[in-house]
């Protein structure tokens, strides 16, 4: 494949993919795997392209997975581990313990305000690129108990899923499926965007100084992290 | 004719330079044929292997049995972020890793592996060759330490420990029971100690069992087995690691290629182990046919030792630290002494 | 010895044939009793706050009341009241419920905590979900929610759309106040979870460590708090609460979960169930036991061998084939939602014959398969050497922190509901209590195996009755109106016996289509709390494999 015949088509390809992500995202490019060499470079050559594809390619097919549950998907999950589905064929079965060795967060659960912020922690301490598929009903959006006072509305609120798996649990099969279409959207280089999401971490001294900072203020330091749920603007 | 001596002579260099050049590439060449061999056992034998044990079929997506999956294992790993998490040791931290790779590597300088049509595989055949590898093999204790101890984590910090308790434990039986082989032989270098294995124990008509030391005498051989078990940190004395009790021992905090060094470094260690039982043990890299393909059999003893580590990784429980002490020390400890003691007096006694 | 079985001694309010005279105990008690009110399961004794530790003493040492089963806390218009659930280790038909009421004003209530070691989480639980405070506890702080939220989500006055901050605190070390370790300077303190893989889940372990060794351990727990006491407050009685208890305990135990709502809510609006509605319950129960325990064995050697271990792939296998057995039955593979208020769903799969055959061969399979845990298991000399004399929870100990299931008759308590306290077709079946004297690791372990044993017994005898039953009597309902309102201020307590113990629920009606109190007694909840007396003072790994004994499941601690 010649250069000049190519280049058209990589252009257009690369301006879908842009259009698509700033339509998803509202303006911004997700540079999550920008290197300084392509920024030097300004444009994305030829020689980059490829190994972007390549990149694309083995991120694609092989993945480690975080050893991590939470509720009743993590049965399903385990299943879908285990002998019988055996996800591992695709090259996704590698549990890791530590989220510094994982690739991919499977959140199997109802994330309640209490795991809130350690799920962000978990999910901050792993290197990029990562991915994340949110498994069932609860990380969606909070699922059959959307309405306690205690559960948190959906794991986007609090980390970037790429992929969204129904089902309350949904069977190992549509997990493998997820994992799947989660594998072929990294083959084509789409990734979820990285935005600000609405229960963030932030240290206490930062938020804005209402009754309930005010009231807290002698039990929490200023430099604590802390995660502020606004239950009211939850959907 | 020897490796080093053989790309010399094929690039027409003598003397020093010659010698340098060929000790350099045979070493370049040495040091990737077992990483490559680790490089296939990590990402995809380890998985095979107990996929088989638990009713599972593993990777099969790309390649045939799904061998291709080490390419983007490998280059996945390696293009990961690389986390300095807040507050670790810096130098010590990063020296580590490197540390528990290359010991590792190190010690396959000494060790004869056999033929590839004329060429022998040995870089170096020192007097001292025995213990110039259990010297080197036991460096990778120190990485360990380093790793936990400068990662500024809990979980670290208890898995550096216990490698470090876990080491001195085996290090001694495993030794001891090393020099019990040395006592038969009279030597220890390693050439030599494959070379007394040589001969022809009994005769058994068309079939001679050759005078292996793992035959001569199997109660040093399961001794060493299982005090290499332990030294390479595998079930059930995977305790540095771990994974159910203090997440991943002294790795925690590794990522990217950090990681890939130190899970290499475990792999080349358990073929480091595998190179020594079969140097001592299990007549090197003799077997049936010519000796050109000497190099064939030692392939096979060293994969048939990992193969046992990922049977004892799927069938048996991991023992607790005390009682890993105490198996060491109280244990083992005596055995390996009754073992030295019993084959001076055997020796001393026929010779 | 001599031949003839020994009188059995009579507590106070016992009669000869079992029951209870409950003007007896009321003697017993003298002034202490206000009132007496009348629950569906059992008496209520009225008492002051400030007598709550004499009157559950008295009731202990004399009565023989020595299992507190649950407390209830919730708050009326008018009052907060607190109801203590008790019963008896040796024969939990005999129950008490001591209820006491304190002002709306100031709801402070003495503590039962000097007598049974596990009200000390149920009165934490009192506190943080609905406000009463309870004097002389050691320990009153929040358990299931942050320490920093504000109000109490359970009491009426609640708004659940108000702001809440929950920090995130690593380092500091929670329990520098409460351990009771004297020299700290050698210590290292450590959090185990809320994501670790030995901790089944998000139970987030706060531990202080000499060396490798525990010295003290506070299991926190609350990192999967759904609120389902909440889910199941707003849902009506017939059709909208049975889809939770699959949740509560969801490692497939779902059937054993939704009997206990549907026998609780059952004898609430006294609902009749068909005989042979009772027989698939059954059944359908002790294939859920089975496929709980087993990943019960499984996740256990996971914690013991290391995470590639065959043995939890093999567990995991044969809950595959206990899943399709249920999927088939049910229509699911996990949350099963089969049972109805007064019968199940749907009769058996067509064509049945077919479904016999694929039960007995499971049957048939199950032995062969548990030998090869065995083998695997309990008589691996390593796995001897790692769970024997590790983990000693005393008998006393266990009853004191409310134990029940397998880790109760691990300590050698013979305590089965489904013997003691008969439902279902459980009575018209053979088959054993599983006890074990050994108190530790190994112990439980080894009833669990045996128990799915007795379970296969049960669900072949139970294939036999199926098969033979007439086919003009398959009554899978019994008729139940439409809409459900038990009278107003009815309350009853009723448990069974679950995959992990005593799972009970109380429910007080107030006259609506909805509980008004729905209050869930989670046998894992109660079992977790002596972790600490398993823990302390052994290595890391051991209380790692005394949680992985105890078989814990967050959602059910947490619910």
């Amino acid at each position: 494949m010649s250069k000049e015949q190519s280049e058209p088509e990589l252009h257009d390809t690369l301006e879908q993919a842009q259009s698509k992500q700033d339509a998803r995202m509202g303006g911004g490019v997700d540079d999550r795997f920008n290197s300084k060499l392509r920024q030097a470079f300004g444009s994305t050559p030829f020689i980059l392209t490829k190994f972007d594809k390549f990149m694309n390619w083995v991120r694609g097919n092989s993945m480690f997975m975080l050893l991590f549950g939470i509720a009743c998907c993590s049965i399903e999950m385990m299943h879908t581990y285990a002998t019988k589905h055996d996800l591992d064929r695709f090259g996704a079965g590698v549990p890791r313990a530590s989220p510094r060795q994982a690739d991919v967060i499977i959140v199997p659960g109802t994330i309640v305000s209490k795991f809130g912020p350690r799920l962000k922690r978990v999910y901050d301490q792993m290197p990029e690129p990562k991915f994340v598929v949110s498994m069932g009903s609860c990380t969606i959006s909070g699922g059959p108990f959307q309405e306690g006072y205690n559960v948190v509305k959906g794991a986007e609120e609090i980390i970037p899923c790429d992929i969204h798996v129904p089902g309350c649990p949904p069977r190992p099969e549509a997990l493998i499926y997820g994992v799947l279409k989660l594998q072929e959207g990294i083959r084509a280089g789409e990734s979820a965007p990285v935005t600000v999401k609405p229960y963030e971490l932030e240290q206490f001294g930062d938020l804005d100084d209402d009754a309930l900072v005010r009231k807290l203020a002698s039990e929490i330091d200023e430099d604590d992290l802390v995660m502020r749920y606004n239950w009211a603007d939850s959907p | 004719m020897t490796l080093a001596e053989t790309i010399s002579s094929a690039l027409g260099l003598e003397g020093a330079v010659g010698q340098f050049v060929g000790g350099f590439i045979g070493a370049a060449i040495v040091g990737t044929f077992i990483l490559a061999n680790a490089a296939v056992a990590g990402p995809w034998a380890k998985r095979k292997i107990t996929a088989a044990f638990t009713d599972r079929i593993a990777v099969d997506k790309l390649g045939p049995l799904g061998i291709g999956i080490i390419i983007p294992d490998a280059v996945r790993l390696i293009s990961k972020e690389l986390i300095v998490p807040e507050g670790v040791d810096r130098p010590a931290w990063d020296i580590a890793p490197l540390l528990i790779a290359s010991s590792a590597i190190l010690g396959f300088a000494v060790i004869p592996m056999g033929q590839v049509g004329p060429v022998e595989f040995q870089l170096a055949d020192p007097e001292v060759g025995l213990a110039f590898v259990f010297a080197v093999a036991s460096i990778a204790s120190v990485g360990l330490v380093m790793a936990g101890y400068a990662s500024n984590n809990k979980y670290s910090f208890l898995g550096g420990l216990r490698a470090v308790a876990q080491n001195l434990a085996y290090e001694i039986p495993l030794i001891l029971t090393g020099i019990s082989v040395v006592i038969f032989a009279g030597t220890l270098q390693l050439s030599g100690i494959v070379d007394a294995q040589q001969q022809t124990l009994v005769d058994l008509g068309p079939v001679g069992i050759p005078a292996w030391f793992a035959i001569v005498n199997p109660f040093a051989f399961i001794l060493f087995l299982a005090a290499n078990m332990a030294e390479v940190g595998r079930n059930p004395f995977d305790i540095p690691e771990a994974p159910t009790e203090i997440v991943a021992g002294f790795q925690t905090e590794y990522s990217s290629v950090y990681f890939v060094l130190i899970y290499l470094g475990e792999f080349v260690h358990i073929f480091l182990g595998g190179a020594i039982i079969a140097t001592i043990f299990l007549g090197g890299p003799s077997g049936p046919g010519p000796a050109s393909i000497g190099l064939l059999w030692f392939l096979v003893k060293i994969w048939g030792v990992f193969l046992l580590t990922q049977w004892a990784r799927s069938a048996l429980p991991r023992v607790r630290i005390d009682q890993l002490i105490e198996i060491g020390w109280k244990g083992m400890l005596v055995l390996s002494f009754a073992n030295l003691v019993l084959t001076a007096i055997i020796v001393g006694v026929i010779a | 010895m001599s031949l003839e079985a020994p009188e059995p001694e009579l507590d106070v309010g016992e009669t000869p044939d079992g029951d209870l005279d409950y003007d007896e105990l009321a003697d017993l008690l003298g002034e202490h009793v206000l009132d007496r009110e009348e629950h569906v399961n059992a008496e209520g004794f009225v008492i002051r706050p400030d007598s709550v530790e004499t009157v559950l003493a008295t009731l202990k040492e004399e009565a023989g009341f020595d299992h507190l089963s649950c407390l209830t806390a919730q708050q009326y218009g008018d009052r907060y009241e607190s109801i203590y659930h008790l019963k008896k280790y040796d024969d939990p038909t005999q129950e008490l419920s001591v209820v006491v009421p304190t002002a709306s004003e100031e709801p402070v209530s003495g503590s039962a905590a000097g007598v049974f070691d596990t009200a000390i989480w149920h009165e934490r639980e009192a506190y943080d979900l609905v406000g009463i405070e309870y004097e002389d506890n050691p320990d009153l702080r929040r358990i299931l929610l942050p320490e920093t939220w504000q109000g109490h989500p359970l009491s009426n006055d609640y708004n659940q759309d108000q702001p809440q901050i929950v920090p995130l605190r690593e380092h500091a070390n929670p329990m520098e106040k409460r351990t009771q370790v004297p020299d700290r300077s050698d210590t290292m303190f450590i959090n185990i979870g809320p994501h670790h893989p030995a901790t089944h889940g998000v139970l987030h372990l706060e531990t202080v460590l000499d060396g490798e060794q525990v010295v003290d351990v506070d299991p926190d727990i609350g990192y999967l708090h759904r609120c389902e006491e909440q889910m199941c407050e707003q849902g009506t009685y017939r059709h909208q609460i049975m889809p939770y208890p699959d949740r509560w305990d969801y490692i497939s135990a779902g059937m054993l979960n939704e009997w206990s709502y549907a026998r609780a809510a059952e004898d609430l609006a006294d609902i009749d169930v068909p005989e042979y509605a009772q027989v698939i319950r059954t059944m359908a129960a002790e294939m859920s036991r089975i496929a709980a325990h087993m990943l019960a064995i499984g996740t256990f050697a996971l914690d013991i061998y290391g995470d590639f271990t065959a043995i939890f792939m093999y567990s995991i296998t044969d809950r595959e084939k206990l899943q399709n057995l249920l999927e088939d039955l049910s229509g699911q593979r996990l949350m099963f939602n089969y049972f109805r208020l007064g019968g199940v769903a749907w009769d058996l799969p067509e064509p049945r014959e077919q479904y016999f055959q694929k039960v007995r061969d499971f049957c048939e399979y199950m032995p062969g398969r548990l030998e090869e845990y065995h083998n695997l298991l309990t008589s691996n000399e390593l796995f001897q050497m790692r769970v024997l004399d590790t983990g000693i929870l005393p008998p006393e100990e266990a009853r004191s922190y409310g134990c029940t299931g397998p880790v109760a008759r691990g300590s050698g308590i013979d305590y089965d509901l489904r013997r003691d306290d008969p439902y279902g077709y459980y009575d018209e079946l053979e088959w054993d209590v599983i006890t074990d004297d050994g108190c530790d690791n190994f112990a439980r372990a080894l009833v669990r195996l045996k128990e799915m044993e007795q379970s296969a017994r049960i669900i072949e005898q139970c294939v036999d009755v199926l098969e033979d039953w007439p086919e003009d009597e398959r009554e899978i309902q019994s008729n139940v109106p439409r809409t459900l309102k038990p009278d107003h201020d009815k309350e009853i307590y009723r448990a069974v016996e679950a995959a992990k113990g005593e799972l009970g629920i109380y429910i007080r009606s107030d006259g609506t289509d909805r509980p008004g109190r729905f209050k869930i007694r989670s046998p894992a909840f109660c079992n977790l709390q002596s972790l600490e007396v398993m823990a302390e003072g052994e290595y890391i790994p051991d209380m790692v494999a005394a949680l992985g004994s105890l078989d814990i499941v967050l959602g059910e601690v947490d619910r």
